[in-house]
């Protein structure tokens, strides 16, 4: 299996210094053992990536893409070229010149199918890969997927490998040729920089009162609507359609019987 | 007759040169390494008679016992080998000179043995080690019978040969067991204390820096025998199996995976595949010994001789160095060889990648802000050399400065300052960690990076010295930061606060009523030898000092060093709670500190009984009380 990992020139969240995201990292830990592995970085200086041979990439091809140009449509070339199995990228950026969008962009341009938030990666016997795929505070979805894909790493997959200097030292960067292809600028995105401020966390229609392992219950969604459900076994169709009507009603996606929902409002009615 | 006593000597001389050959050719795999031989040589004696007798006089029996049996031994033997002389061989009394001599070995020789038999004491090797008082026995009483028959002119009589063959026996069995048996540490221990790496400490400074490396060699750090410079090699040939090392070692005693003498053995046996099997106190969690043997071995692996977890138990507090007679140097094996681990292969311990990549990328192992380094201060309102350009005193902070309970302590020493009216000032957010867990850890690259950086920020500044509360800073600073082009004269704190009382800048009341015990920090004690300061400022202060058993330069470490609490290596036991039960025996109430990683390590031991309080902590209280 051939593994592309997309490299961007991160910096660290709290220096500020040129590094490897972290999740790009723990994506290359997640390549390694499953094939062939290459590292993939667009942009105006390999000298950006190079922590990558540090940590578990042995060879990367560098795209020189002029600063200030979009990096996708050389990247989507290059990887119509080698067509890679299985192409993998960080799930956001962490600052510099990273979007976070780069991965969507590429999925579109390649028109692959993107499973984001992917913790482990493994590969069938047939073939096929087979993705856990974190939806959040702990819950996992397996997924067989056939096929070229691209999937982003979430940060609970499993952290990075160390930096090994001699193993850096041994790898090499590869100055592939950009394709001709007029790379225009980046899209333009309205993005607004701030300092990180922390805000508290509030957990909607929590009960402010009650017991502890109340205020729990609440707020991990084991009470409420979602407790509240009832649980039919084998029932009628028509049973089933009610319920599930007046269930939709109830959180509101339907409105209430009845009360149809106005029609487009004629400007003379009257 | 004499002749042939005579005879056996040389010949003894000779089986014992071709043993030590043999070796010698396995320490020629080893990397080239430069040796002054000619100073080696003419320092040998000085370097045996007063650094080696130093270390071994601290167990008296056994100090007496070795200068009775290889005085006697090598008297005796030396006389009988002058004997081919023919003026010689023919005078009788001299023979009687020889007879003393061996009779002296003969009382070693029972010394020895009872250290040996009935049962043998627990820190010693069995094995080959228990059948060599029989062999210094039947040589020193052969000797001596057949000296003594010289002495009398009854070399003819029947007895003689049966003297002789005893003497043959063990003689001949002595110069055999120069090349895996106990006298292999007479020979090798002699070379290594000529070629020994580091020269520096028969010199009466400590030479504890570790040696830079070469980050463009071909290979980092070592993976094989081959790997360690050939008189590394031979210094692993000196071990004598006293177990010494192992008493000291507080990963031993937690009950991790290390014992230092099995460690270096393993390098021994590592090297060669005939080396006989270890009779010693094992790793603890009992690891049999596995893997391939020899010059190209690899060392370290889950199924290699030594495990990682052994490698990684070390806290690098230099007290099995401290204790070794044969002037071994555990700790740079063990940098050596987490250097290629690190370096090479990126196989740190799990719980170590995080701090150790924070690091590289952000200049602190917690991956903090640098510019809330000086948080601890609000309200103090820390001069910045940054402003300033110079001051006399930099302060160093270091990365306790983070940490909320060190922060106390350094707020002491900052309010002290102010007290004594010294005009210091901080580098805040340019200060970059020294380095040292990096270091420990084998990380060189990142270590000589942190150096150079803060090399060149040190630079911009005119100070005249550097103050620091971190021993692990101090010893980076003042002792491996000249190897990259750094040169600074750095005091430690207790150090300097002592200055200040002795030239009346601080005028402390008494605190009479506190007992107090000092645990001396491995990088201030061992590392840098200063032991006293801070025990003439608890001194100053009036407090009742009580000393633990292991104290100064012996002292036990606290379990904080060479990176061990980030590796954290499982134990029985663990390294601080040992040393706080060593505390509680005093009775003293107040444990004082001089280190952030003692106080962090220390006040972490739940149900103690004394408290953990900074030695700056205690004096800005008595100066406070003589207000």
């Amino acid at each position: 299996m051939r593994i592309a990992v997309l490299l961007s020139a991160g910096r660290h969240p709290v220096s500020g210094a040129a590094v490897l995201p972290r999740l790009e990292a723990q994506a290359i830990r997640m390549a390694a053992g499953l094939g062939e592995v290459v590292g993939l970085h667009a942009g105006p200086d390999s000298a950006a990536v190079t922590d990558a041979l540090g940590q578990g990439l042995s060879r990367i091809e560098h795209i020189t893409v002029p600063t200030g140009d979009d990096p996708v449509p050389a990247l989507a070339a290059r990887l119509a070229g080698t067509t890679p199995d299985l192409i993998l990228a960080g799930r956001r950026g962490q600052g510099g010149d990273e979007s976070g969008l780069v991965p969507y962009a590429l999925a579109r341009a390649l028109s692959l199918p993107l499973i984001p938030d992917v913790i482990a990666a493994d590969a069938e016997a047939d073939g096929a890969l087979r993705f856990d795929q974190s939806l959040g505070r702990g819950a996992l979805r397996r997924l067989l997927v056939r096929g070229p894909v691209l999937a982003t790493c979430h940060p609970d997959a499993p952290p990075p490998l160390a930096y090994a200097y001699g193993r850096a030292r041994r790898g090499s960067i590869e100055t592939v040729a950009a394709p001709a292809i007029g790379a225009g600028p980046i899209p333009a995105l309205t993005v607004e920089e701030r300092p990180y401020r922390r805000r508290p966390k509030l957990v909607k229609g929590a009960p402010t009162g009650g017991s502890a392992a109340e205020r729990l219950k609440a707020a991990t969604g084991e009470a409420g609507a979602a407790s509240a459900g009832r649980l039919l076994i084998d029932p009628d169709p028509e049973e089933a359609a009610r319920e599930i009507l007046a269930h939709l009603r109830q959180i509101g996606v339907l409105a209430p019987p009845g009360q149809r929902a106005p029609a487009p409002s004629l400007p003379s009615q009257m | 007759m004499s002749y042939a006593f005579t005879g056996l000597v040389w010949l003894m001389a000779a089986l014992a040169l071709v043993q030590v050959s043999r070796r010698a050719l396995l320490w020629r795999a080893g990397a080239g390494a430069p040796v002054a031989w000619l100073d080696g040589l003419a320092k040998l004696p000085r370097r045996y008679l007063v650094d080696v007798h130093h270390v071994v006089a601290r167990d008296a029996y056994t100090s007496r016992m070795h200068a009775v049996v290889a005085g006697g031994l090598l008297a005796a033997s030396l006389l009988t080998a002058l004997a081919i002389l023919p003026p010689l061989a023919d005078f009788r009394p001299y023979w009687f000179l020889v007879a003393l001599a061996f009779g002296v070995t003969a009382v070693g020789s029972l010394l020895v043995g009872a250290r040996r038999y009935p049962e043998k004491q627990k820190r010693l090797s069995a094995g080959r080690f228990q059948i060599l008082p029989f062999l210094l026995v039947a040589y020193a009483v052969g000797g001596t019978l057949t000296a003594l028959l010289l002495a009398f002119g009854g070399g003819g009589s029947l007895l003689a040969p049966a003297a002789l063959a005893l003497a043959a026996a063990g003689g001949l069995g002595l110069a055999f067991e120069v090349r895996h048996g106990p006298m292999r540490h007479a020979a090798a221990g002699a070379l290594h204390l000529v070629a020994h790496p580091r020269p520096g400490r028969f010199e009466g400074r400590p030479d504890t820096a570790l040696q830079p490396l070469d980050l463009d060699a071909p290979r980092l750090g070592s993976e094989m025998p081959a790997d360690f410079t050939w008189n590394r090699l031979l210094s692993y040939d000196a071990c004598v199996s006293c177990g010494r090392c192992e008493t000291a070692c507080p990963a031993f005693a937690a009950g991790q995976p290390l014992n230092p003498k099995k460690l270096i053995q393993d390098l021994v046996a590592g090297l060669s595949p005939a080396e006989p099997a270890y009779a010693g106190a094992p790793y603890p969690g009992g690891r049999a010994a596995q893997g391939e043997r020899g010059a190209l071995a690899r060392l370290i692996g889950p199924d290699a001789r030594i495990h990682p977890d052994t490698l990684w138990s070390c806290t690098t507090c230099r007290a099995c160095v401290e204790e070794c007679p044969m002037m071994i140097e555990h700790v740079d094996a063990v940098v050596s060889l987490r250097r290629h681990q690190t370096l090479e292969l990126g196989a740190l311990p799990a719980k170590a990648v995080g701090p150790v990549t924070d690091l590289r990328q952000a200049g602190d192992p917690g991956g903090r802000s640098l510019g809330a380094r000086t948080d601890f201060a609000a309200g103090l309102d820390l001069p910045l050399m940054a402003a300033r350009g110079e001051a006399p005193v930099l302060l160093w902070l270091g990365e306790g400065a983070y940490d909320l309970r060190y922060g106390r302590s350094l707020r002491a020493l900052v309010r002290l300052l102010r007290e004594a009216q010294v005009d210091f000032a901080v580098l805040g957010a340019e200060e970059r960690d020294t380095g040292d867990l990096a270091r420990r850890l084998g990380d060189e690259a990142t270590f000589q990076a942190l150096a150079r950086e803060n090399i060149a920020t040190l630079a911009q500044y005119r100070f005249a010295r550097i103050v620091t509360a971190d021993p692990h800073a101090l010893h980076a600073l003042r002792n491996e930061y000249p190897a990259f082009g750094g040169h600074y004269t750095v005091v430690h704190h207790t150090a300097f606060l002592l200055e200040l009382i002795r030239d009346g800048r601080l005028k402390p009341g008494r605190l009479a009523a506190l007992s107090v015990t000092y645990h001396d920090p491995c990088y201030l004690a061992r590392y840098n030898g200063e032991t006293e300061a801070p025990r003439a400022v608890l001194d100053a202060i009036g407090v009742a000092r009580v000393e633990m058993g292991r104290s100064g330069k012996r002292a036990m470490c606290c379990g904080g060093g060479g990176g061990a609490p980030v590796s954290d290596v499982p134990g029985e036991r663990r390294i601080p709670d040992l040393r706080m039960a060593q505390a509680a025996e005093t009775g003293a109430g107040i444990v004082a500190v001089a280190c952030p990683s003692c106080t962090a390590m220390l006040e972490g031991v739940t149900d103690r009984k004394a408290e953990i309080r900074d030695v700056a902590e205690l004096l800005l209280q008595a100066v406070e009380a003589g207000r």
